[in-house]
């Protein structure tokens, strides 16, 4: 029962979450100077022409008329047809989709893989008197760069040298995975830097939170070695924040593919929303801002509920805590 | 002690990293460009073998908001690629002569018409043969469309079948640029047959006569042609796929060319060439076109000191098109009369009255206008290299006592205050209109009763109207007319043209032989990709 009260909050706050959004992304896009015809048709359109766009798109009718068809089409599936491309931008955000998750995916591996055993290696090696003035130097550096400034720099430096790795193409994974990664390695580490710090500074402090546990006390105690107390003690007890940090980046990392994306040229859904925002294609920006949401939301619930798995005094079931 | 080092370390790495870029970016030493031919910038090398993949990558995808009608088509880069299906009845040649195409050769019984001899065996790529019905078909169409270049067609009365193969068109009084206007995509033969009997939309597909089919589209991703197997014109196309990627970025276009992921790219910042001095294999070349960048001075905004014409006439004067081309455009632009400098024909731009004028003269205008601390805001668009044509343009300004704010938007906004209400919002703009194969085509924009979306910051000025339409009807002594045409423009400055817009290109000498005409009237880098031919499998 608790389980069942648990899901549905989340259901309705996820809900509440997405309409909050739809109204207001409806809204800013068409706020947004520079009007929507001028840019897809192109300056010579007559104003006849441009009444027809409009009238196409239903874009002639009050806002409000226009939000509830667009909000009744969308609870449907129906994303809308983009200004600029005719086509459906469902279908399209459906094929470009595989791009951008494998991009977060390649990032999130390498936040992982390099940023946890950074930090747990940081903490372990921390000395009494504080210190940890290289990985504090590190992390700052790559929490503060920038993804297009990085990427711009990536970039050139692998135009000029090419050093076995491709920028300024993209091969689709089906068609060739090797000449795939050697596109993507790039663009996912350019992505990757800002996460790979976050989550080497966060381990670092988590691991170094749980070392003055009595318990880690006791196991030093008992004899046991560095790495089985780090393995067996450290790390679950320290991996709560972690994993709330990955997820949360994983989110992060999504948009952070809008500006990688377009700097290396990749056909993802950042690449699609960065050309719709510049042509005001309306469907397009409204259907990438939901959907960005959708994926924060279903990340928050993943979190939670994998929170809940590694540690069940916070779980889904733990109960009401004052 | 370990921190200091480490950021000496990576301050060092970041020092070197930014040497490394200036090291290549100042060596200013740019080539002399090849002459492969009179009129040409490369000539394929035909001993090449035929056959295999061109990779290319261009900056932006085909205006599709219209779909792939051609006849609605009105930009360059939407011509570029529906060109590569479509074909004309004549087409351009090198320095702008009018060639045959689908017309193998045209009379002019009279300076009103002309009786086009449509070239044997040429079929649509659905195999269906091309009649006189096509031709005429097309051309009414365009004419009955809410096409631009209708009106670019000029006075025509009638279009009729003259046998089966022979096509008459008819004009109410003579008009020069007619064979130029029809070389352009939007004047492209359609299928007929198949948009009468609705069993084919041009809106969404490509079924011409060109050299090229269309296999695959994603809009802003890429395009894939395949070879029309049933060409007409025998051995072209030399490749067997196109594959055209849409990179908006300038540097992962660079790149592409750099690492051979693409064979051709256009480039946009005058800085690229530059950038790939000394790149291995890779020849940048620039290829001039009648492009051409223009300043809006609006005088229909309420209270705006630019509605006088003296002090429009006093910008003018002031600014110095020769350093907006040298400074903002590297050299590579010239400045230019509203005809295109280098068409045959065009005006000189130092023969314009206000050439000979001095900045003291453009002082002792505003002085007469009482616009003596006279103050605006340019507004721009953000894309290369306008941003540096505008800071030219308010240091000359500058100099004759006129205070210049800059105003970069991104294009949509800039569109929207410039085109979006009437009158418009804003004092001056600058932009570029596409600078065509006759003189006389572009200076109908000067006119806003023709040209309705300059209508929100322009009088007409029935004066240059009639000049205008007088330099287009007269075959004889026509620079005389174009001369006076420049001239009214000129003293007139709601629109002052300012400097060509080249256009640069990249290829890949290892992996590609490219026929590059030396100049272009309709943006169109593709011309002759037919004839391009593959060095080796990609």
């Amino acid at each position: 029962m608790r389980l069942l009260m648990w899901w549905s909050g989340r259901a309705l706050s996820s809900a509440a979450t997405l309409l909050g959004v739809s109204v207001l992304i409806f809204a800013a896009v068409r706020l947004m100077p520079g009007g929507f015809a001028e840019t897809v048709l192109g300056p010579f359109a007559t104003a006849e022409q441009k009444a027809e766009l409009a009238a196409r798109y239903g874009l002639d009718q009050p806002v409000f008329m226009q939000y509830g068809h667009w909000l009744g089409a969308v609870a449907g599936g129906d994303f809308g047809i983009s200004m600029i491309s005719r086509q459906p931008v469902g279908a399209e955000l459906l094929a470009r989709l595989p791009v951008t998750a494998e991009l977060t995916v390649l990032a999130v591996a390498a936040s992982v893989l390099l940023g946890v055993p950074l930090g747990v290696l940081t903490a372990v090696r921390a000395r009494p008197t504080g210190g940890g003035g290289l990985g504090r130097l590190v992390s700052g550096l790559g929490v503060s760069v920038p993804e297009f400034v990085l990427g711009s720099l990536v970039v050139f430096v692998f135009s000029r040298y090419t050093l076995g790795l491709e920028v300024g193409s993209w091969i689709p994974l089906t068609q060739d995975p090797a000449a795939n990664l050697a596109t993507m390695i790039l663009p996912a580490a350019v992505l990757s830097v800002f996460s790979i710090s976050v989550t080497a500074r966060t381990t670092r402090d988590a691991v170094m939170g749980v070392l003055v546990e009595p318990y880690v006390t006791a196991a030093v105690g008992r004899g046991e070695s560095p790495w089985f107390i780090v393995r067996h003690h450290v790390l679950r007890n320290a991996a709560t924040p972690v994993v709330t940090l990955v997820g949360t980046t994983t989110a992060y990392l999504l948009g952070g593919a809008l500006i990688v994306e377009h700097v290396f040229n990749l056909p993802g859904v950042g690449s699609y929303l960065v050309q719709a925002v510049g042509r005001r294609d309306y469907a397009v920006v409204q259907a990438g801002v939901l959907l960005a949401a959708g994926v924060f939301i279903v990340m928050n619930v993943l979190i939670d509920l994998l929170v809940g798995a590694i540690d069940p005094r916070l779980g889904v079931m733990a109960g009401r805590r004052s | 002690m370990r921190p200091i080092r480490l950021a000496c370390g990576v301050a060092a790495a970041l020092l070197a990293t930014a040497c490394a870029a200036t090291g290549t970016t100042t060596t200013p030493a740019p080539a002399a460009q090849e002459t492969a031919a009179p009129g040409f910038l490369a000539v394929a090398d035909q001993a090449l073998a035929k056959g295999g993949t061109l990779n290319l990558q261009v900056h932006i995808d085909s205006g599709a908001a219209t779909g792939y009608d051609p006849q609605l088509a009105d930009v360059a880069t939407t011509w570029q690629l529906l060109s590569l299906s479509y074909e004309t009845l004549v087409t351009v040649g090198p320095d702008f002569g009018v060639q045959p195409l689908l017309a193998e050769k045209w009379d002019t019984p009279d300076d009103k018409t002309y009786v086009f001899h449509l070239r044997k065996g040429v079929t649509f790529s659905n195999g269906r043969e091309m009649t006189a019905d096509d031709v005429v078909g097309s051309l009414k169409r365009l004419l009955a469309s809410k096409s631009v270049w209708a009106g670019q067609l000029g006075p025509v009365e009638e279009i009729t079948k003259d046998g089966d193969g022979k096509v008459r068109v008819t004009l109410k009084e003579p008009y020069t640029p007619f064979l130029a206007a029809l070389a352009n995509v939007p004047a492209a033969i359609l299928p007929m047959k198949e948009i009468d009997d609705k069993s084919v939309d041009p809106a969404t597909t490509l079924l011409g006569t060109g050299p090229y089919v269309v296999e695959n589209h994603r809009q802003d991703v890429s395009w894939t042609f395949k070879r029309n197997d049933a060409y007409w014109n025998q051995g072209k196309p030399a490749a067997d796929t196109l594959n055209i990627t849409i990179a908006p970025e300038e540097a992962a276009r660079i790149a592409a060319l750099q690492n051979g992921g693409a064979a051709l790219a256009t480039l946009g910042n005058v800085d690229s060439e530059t950038m790939l001095a000394g790149a291995k294999d890779v020849k940048v070349v620039t290829q001039a076109t009648t492009d051409f960048y223009y300043l809006m001075l609006n005088s229909l905004k309420p209270g705006s000191k630019l509605a006088d014409p003296k002090v429009r006439q006093a910008i003018g004067i002031a600014l110095d098109t020769q350093q907006i081309a040298d400074v903002a455009l590297g050299g590579k632009g010239k400045p230019t009369a509203i005809t295109p400098a280098g068409l045959p024909g065009a005006c000189d731009p130092a023969a314009l009255p206000s050439a000979a004028r001095s900045l003291d003269e453009a002082k002792q205008l505003l002085a007469e206008a009482g616009a003596q601390n006279l103050s605006f805001t340019l507004t721009i668009f953000n894309t290369e290299p306008a941003p540096a044509v505008a800071q030219v343009i308010q240091q000359n300004l500058q100099q004759a006592g006129i205070t210049v704010k800059i105003e970069q938007l991104d294009e949509a906004s800039w569109s929207g205050k410039v085109y979006g209400k009437a009158p418009a919002e804003f004092d001056a703009a600058m932009s570029w209109f596409a600078g065509y194969a006759d003189p006389g085509m572009v200076t109908k924009w000067w006119n806003p009763e023709t040209a309705g979306f300059n209508a929100g910051f322009m009088k007409p000025d029935p004066e240059l109207s009639k000049l205008i339409d007088a330099a287009n009807q007269q075959p004889q002594d026509r620079a005389k007319a174009l001369a006076d045409v420049c001239a009214r423009a000129d003293a007139d400055a709601q629109m002052i043209p300012l400097v060509t817009r080249p256009s640069t290109v990249a290829y890949r000498a290892d992996a590609l032989s490219p026929s590059l005409y030396a100049t272009e009237g309709y943006g169109n880098v593709l011309r002759l990709v037919a004839d391009a031919r593959v060095k080796k499998p990609q």
